[in-house]
């Protein structure tokens, strides 16, 4: 059985008297301890795949299983990092981390949450920043508040909906590092559906790549990632073996658009 | 060959001028001209014929002079003190003007403009009376405010939330708000207990509606984005409720309770009104009724200060509680 079942899952959507299919049959599993990204252009309902995890949204048709349960509404069992800072202005980080442990452990006291609050916290480098508010924090350091309240839940399943999709390009690889460090680091490791829209960010973390298309949105291609772990950027990108991967990705990923917009006089 | 001598001379003597400049900033200031105008002009001749009071208007002048000087080497913050300092030089400006306009030229009805002088005298005649009055009215005012929070916030959180019940509501309450609260003192008369009741209920009245809708409005604008984050982490409606929602909106309902706080203060002349045998409003009413304007104008003076302390303290809380806010 696997930790994470897609079945059949179709999204209609009725705006303004129009209606129209976000996601059209997506079927997929996911195994425990697994990372998954979902790539794939903007329009293509990765967002509203992950929504439907994340228990905001409803499917129109289909289901999605966790340890073979289906899933209704949130769960306690699932952590969630959206790319717009999910954190609450009101609390401070450290603040903001216990209260997410609070609402998954009732039982542990203020100063235990806050104990654990400040270890996770510690792990993505905020020791000086525990007492400060999100509106006193850079983008990227307020992702790694999320981040760190998602770990610090300890949930079996972490979702991401572009996390580092607002963050500029020396803070994103710095992020993407990090995150990579501590999912490879724990035991066990945890499941992860990551959605993105950058190649490179799939191919460093994941061990497999779902990849989709758009109109309606529907499973393209499923690929695994062959690369071991641990895992080095510097390194990996230097292989061969990583070029062809890319390339390949590369291509699949513009050829399903050439596809769309109608064929060869497309020039990529 | 000096060269070298000036420039390690140089930054000494910028440094020296530096502390120079901030000490002149410090004490050397309008307000205290203004200060020394309004005490001359307390030696011209009076026009008016009835005791001007002079002495207690030198008497407070020195007064508040000495006040300004110890805070001016007290606090720290330019921008405090240069609040402070402001409303000092405005007190001081308005002094001047109504003592010339009173006892020195006399071009006021004397029996409608007392002398300021006069206000102060008879400020301190009547201090036991006035204090008692304060503490009347405060008590009014906030057990009928406070009242209204504690129903208008958990029920506006409650509509709010409520997509459908809040939009009727929104509505409701903008019929029930907009008709003046004094309109209902017969009503409250005829099924309160005592006349104290009724202005407490006045009060409750004037602050309930806009706070109601304060509240409503910012549970209605809290962002898709910070429900959806609350929602992922799975927490209960209680939580949702008092420890997302509630300091979502809370800006919103500072203003909704800021325009409470303006309306009961208006109100409180028409709450004190009835049958009240003490209170602010009802000294305010009482004296100018007798014609008596030296304590009508005493009694607003009062109100003014009380209302500006209140603020402050208002103000103060609202900072602390919305400090997460850049």
């Amino acid at each position: 059985m696997s930790k994470i079942e897609i079945n059949h899952l179709t999204v209609d959507y009725t705006e303004k008297k129009k209606s129209f299919t976000a996601l059209k049959d997506v079927s997929f599993s996911i195994e425990e301890g697994e990372f998954v990204s979902v790539i794939g252009s903007s329009g293509c309902g990765k967002s509203t795949l992950l929504s439907i995890l994340e228990g905001i949204n409803t499917p129109t048709d289909g289901e999605i299983l966790i340890n073979g349960e289906k899933i209704k509404g949130t769960g306690t069992d699932r952590g969630v990092v959206f790319q717009h800072y999910s954190l609450f202005p009101w609390m401070t980080a450290r603040k903001n981390v216990a209260f997410g442990i609070k609402q998954v452990n009732h039982s542990a006291s203020r100063s235990e949450r806050y104990k654990i609050a400040d270890e996770f916290l510690d792990k993505v480098g905020l020791e000086q920043f525990k007492n400060k508010y999100p509106s006193q924090l850079s983008g990227g350091m307020q992702q790694r508040v999320a981040i760190a309240r998602a770990l610090a839940m300890d949930t079996d399943i972490l979702l991401m909906d572009e996390p580092f999709g607002a963050i500029d390009a020396k803070n994103r690889t710095i992020l993407q590092e990090l995150l990579l460090e501590l999912w490879e680091g724990a035991s066990p490791r945890k499941t992860v559906v990551f959605v993105t829209h950058d190649i490179d960010e799939a191919i460093l973390l994941s061990d497999k790549i779902v990849m989709m298309t758009a109109n309606p949105g529907r499973v393209y291609r499923e690929l695994e990632v062959p690369f071991d772990r641990p895992r080095n950027r510097s390194e990996l990108v230097q292989t061969r073996e990583y070029n062809k991967f890319r390339n390949n990705l590369l291509s699949l990923f513009y050829s399903d658009i050439a596809d769309k917009i109608g064929g060869e006089e497309v020039v990529l | 060959m000096n060269t070298p001598t000036n420039i390690i001379a140089a930054p000494a003597i910028k440094k020296d001028s530096k502390l120079k400049t901030e000490f002149f900033r410090r004490y050397f200031r309008v307000v205290h001209s203004l200060f020394a105008v309004l005490i001359l002009i307390q030696f011209l001749p009076d026009k008016l014929t009835t005791d001007t009071y002079t002495s207690y208007v030198i008497w407070f002048a020195a007064g508040a002079e000495l006040f300004t000087l110890i805070l001016s080497a007290l606090i720290k913050k330019p921008a405090s003190l240069n609040l402070f300092v402001d409303i000092v030089a405005f007190i001081y400006g308005l002094l001047i003007a109504w003592t010339l306009a009173t006892a020195k030229f006399n071009i006021l009805k004397a029996s409608l403009f007392p002398p300021p002088g006069k206000v102060f005298w008879q400020f301190i005649g009547d201090y036991d009376k006035i204090l008692t009055n304060i503490q009347s009215s405060v008590g009014i005012i906030l057990q009928g405010y406070l009242l209204a929070l504690a129903v208008a916030v958990p029920l506006g959180l409650f509509l709010g939330w409520s997509a459908r019940l809040g939009s009727a509501a929104t509505y409701i309450s903008k019929f029930l708000g907009a008709i003046p609260p004094i309109v209902y003192i017969p009503y409250g008369i005829a099924l309160l207990p005592t006349f104290r009741s009724v202005s407490v209920f006045v009060i409750f009245l004037a602050t309930f509606w806009p706070v109601l809708g304060g509240t409503m409005s910012g549970v209605m604008n809290v962002e898709k984005k910070t429900i959806d984050s609350a929602k992922v982490l799975n927490v209960n409606k209680f939580t949702m409720m008092f420890s997302v929602i509630l300091p979502a909106s809370l800006q919103q309902i500072f203003i909704g309770c800021n325009q409470g706080l303006t309306v009961s203060f208006v109100l409180l002349t028409s709450a004190e009104m009835i049958g009240a045998q003490s209170g602010l409003g009802y000294y305010i009413k009482n004296y100018s009724d007798f014609g008596d304007y030296t304590r009508t104008i005493v009694g607003l003076i009062v109100v003014g200060i009380v209302i500006v302390i209140i603020s402050f303290i208002f103000n103060t809380i609202q900072k602390y509680l919305l400090r997460w806010k850049t």
